[in-house]
């Protein structure tokens, strides 16, 4: 049973708010992933939990317990960085038993646990492998099983795969997801790849200069994006920048009736949900280009004014480069003042 | 490929290999090697009475009988492992401190403890005697408030050591910064996250990375301390004294070369014998 809960967290690097009025609650368990584009403050959030910054205000607590003051050796999390940061002078075995001989257990202990958790991370008779003799991904799988072997309340991981390649990224993370979810541990996990927080996550905290955008599941984040940021940042995403009118939505000679009242808008329109037809005159845009993907095709398609947006469409034969055509989106979002005031689903 | 290929471009090679590595090696050679050789030579082939000459270890028997020589020999033993035994710690503060500490502070210290190597040790020497000295400004401080004056340690064997100390502080402090540099901050966090404080991870993550850098800051001045010269002449008492000023009075007042050079012989094995144990013991953690 661990809860984490941060409340109202900053941290200020002289004139840099790198965590503005951070908060979250993670439930027990529950795998929470921090995504954003690199800067926006994941990793500053992350070390301020582990107790590798002091937060500038604000505080954090695990399963109640204050620890925004409490130096990182004390504290219940156990954190994987992203360059492994393993003890190069010492074999597998010594990068695990170091904590746990600091905390003074009987070696047989330290012998059983260590051995429990190689195995646990499939690296059973590595022990006395020096770190230099394994792979990228061994050598993460090392560090994840050194922070694991102390049985740490909160698993925090900042990007621990971004220097893998992407398959090996792949096998790790469902590894991780497994592991996290039969051991039940509550986790943060950092990291920049979308396709990383939608595969892993119970919960995904879109992060932005330091602030949050969406606190949401995956499902809800990609479906229902709360900013235009969002929209843009998960997934491939129109966004075209226009303004209503009488009810409609215009730019460029491209129109949509939406419900909203008038004033600048920004319409959010994902490639797969929107359709395009052969215009019978002049039609709102035209083909730009058609690119096979053999299960699909993208068009991509340019508006009156150059503005190009994608569309991804069944069948690539049907669509050449200079056509004229009209856009019917079938699911979208509107957008004003960064928050979503209209959406519609033609599904 | 065949083998008369690589055989063929090896040879080809050679020559050119060779005539880079030439100047150099003919250097050392001609300003090294050969002065060891010739000094050895003569300390061993003695003048006879019949003007000739003949083998013979009569220097080196003076030596290591004559109480006074070997009192000399200890006294350098002595500043050098003293001088040793407080560089280290000292130096290993400073350089944990700028290894870890950022900031205007920090810019400081390191201008601070850099300083000393573009003072000439003569100037050094003056200084100290200017700052510790009979009558220098520590007494005359002291005495403006009323207290009784210092020791001096200028012309005790404190002297050079102080002297020396300082004078060694920029190089071993840079050695062990570069020796520091390759832990990294992750290591070191990663150590904290496991329950590690301040003091085991010194032990245990820095300590370990950093062996080889302080065997080699030790053996740099170790080295140079061994065979000081100016701040054990100006700072040193009189007798008895240090190799260096030791060897220069038997050399230029005693006008006796031959017993300088068995000096400065020996002066050169125990360096060496120095020298070997740090390839040894470095050698030894390349394996490790
Ligand atoms: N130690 C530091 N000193 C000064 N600025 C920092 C420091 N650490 C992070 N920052 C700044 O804080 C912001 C957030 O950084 P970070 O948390 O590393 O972002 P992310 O992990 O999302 O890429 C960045 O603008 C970064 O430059
Ligand atoms: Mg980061």
């Amino acid at each position: 049973m661990a809860v984490l809960d941060i409340r109202d967290v900053s941290k200020t690097f002289g004139s840099v708010h790198a965590v503005q009025r951070f908060n979250l609650t993670v439930a027990d368990g529950e795998l929470v992933c921090l995504l954003g584009p690199s800067g926006s403050g994941k990793s500053t959030l992350l070390r301020m939990i582990g107790g590798f910054e002091t937060a500038s205000g604000g505080q954090i607590t695990i399963d109640g317990e204050h620890v925004t003051r409490i130096p990182p050796e004390k504290r219940p999390t156990g954190m994987v960085f992203q360059s492994h940061a393993l003890w190069t002078h010492m074999n597998v075995f010594r990068n695990l038993a170091f904590g746990l001989k600091l905390r003074r257990l009987p070696r047989d202990e330290i012998r059983r646990r260590v051995e429990a958790v190689l195995d646990q991370v499939g690296l059973a008779g590595y022990g006395q492998r020096m770190t230099h003799q394994l792979s990228g991904g061994q050598q993460q799988r090392v560090a994840l099983a050194r922070s694991l072997v102390l049985e740490p309340k909160i698993l925090l991981l900042d990007e621990p795969f971004a220097s893998l390649d992407q398959h090996l990224r792949e096998r790790l993370r469902e590894e991780v997801r497994d592991l996290q979810q039969r051991l039940g541990i509550t986790t943060l996990f950092v990291t920049h790849g979308q396709d990383e927080a939608l595969a892993l996550a119970d919960r995904i905290v879109v992060m932005r200069d330091g602030r949050t955008e969406q606190i949401d599941p995956p499902d809800m984040v990609y479906r229902a994006p709360a900013t235009p940021f969002v929209a843009g940042f998960i997934g491939s995403m129109n966004l075209i920048d226009g303004a209503v009118q009488n009810g409609a939505f215009h730019h460029a000679g491209f129109t949509l009736a939406v419900p909203v009242a008038d004033g600048p808008a920004i319409l959010a329109v994902r490639p797969e949900a929107l359709d395009i037809v052969q215009a019978s005159a002049a039609g709102a845009a035209h083909v730009h280009r058609v690119t096979d993907f053999g299960a699909h095709a993208i068009v991509d398609i340019e508006l009156g004014d150059g503005v190009r947006l994608k569309s991804q469409v069944p069948d690539a034969r049907l669509w050449k480069a200079g056509m004229a055509i009209d856009l019917q989106p079938r699911a979208f979002a509107v957008y004003r003042d960064d928050v979503a005031i209209h959406r519609a689903d033609r599904a | 490929m065949p083998a008369s290929d690589i055989v063929g471009r090896a040879r080809g090679r050679v020559p050119t290999g060779l005539l880079l590595v030439a100047p150099p090696v003919a250097l050392v050679c001609w300003m090294i090697i050969w002065p060891i050789f010739s000094a050895i030579a003569r300390t061993l082939w003695l003048p006879d009475p019949e003007g000739g000459r003949q083998l013979s270890v009569a220097t080196y028997t003076f030596f290591f009988t004559d109480s006074y020589s070997l009192n000399n020999l200890a006294i350098t033993l002595w500043t050098t492992g003293v001088c040793a035994a407080f560089l280290l710690p000292i130096c290993l503060s400073i350089a944990l401190y700028l290894r870890f500490a950022d900031g205007k502070l920090a810019a400081y210290v390191q201008g601070l403890a850099i300083f000393p190597m573009f003072v000439p040790s003569i100037i050094l020497s003056y200084a100290l005697i200017r700052v510790l000295g009979p009558n220098g400004t520590v007494d005359l401080l002291l005495n403006s408030v009323g207290l009784p004056k210092i020791n001096t340690p200028y012309l005790t064997p404190w002297g050079p050591v102080i002297g020396l100390v300082w004078d060694n502080i920029p190089i071993t402090v840079l050695i062990l910064l570069s020796g520091l540099g390759a832990v990294s901050d992750q290591s070191i966090e990663a150590a904290r996250d496991v329950g590690a404080n301040r003091r085991s991870v010194f032990w245990h993550i820095i300590l370990p990375r950093i062996t080889n850098s302080i065997l080699v800051a030790i053996s740099f001045t170790v080295l140079g301390i061994f065979s000081a010269f100016t701040l054990p002449y100006v700072l040193g008492p009189a007798a008895p004294e240090m190799m260096g000023p030791f060897m220069q009075r038997t050399f230029r007042d005693l006008n006796d070369p031959t017993t300088a050079i068995t000096q400065a012989v020996i002066t050169f094995c125990f360096c060496i014998a120095f020298g070997i144990f740090y390839v040894r013991s470095v050698a030894k953690n390349r394996k490790a």
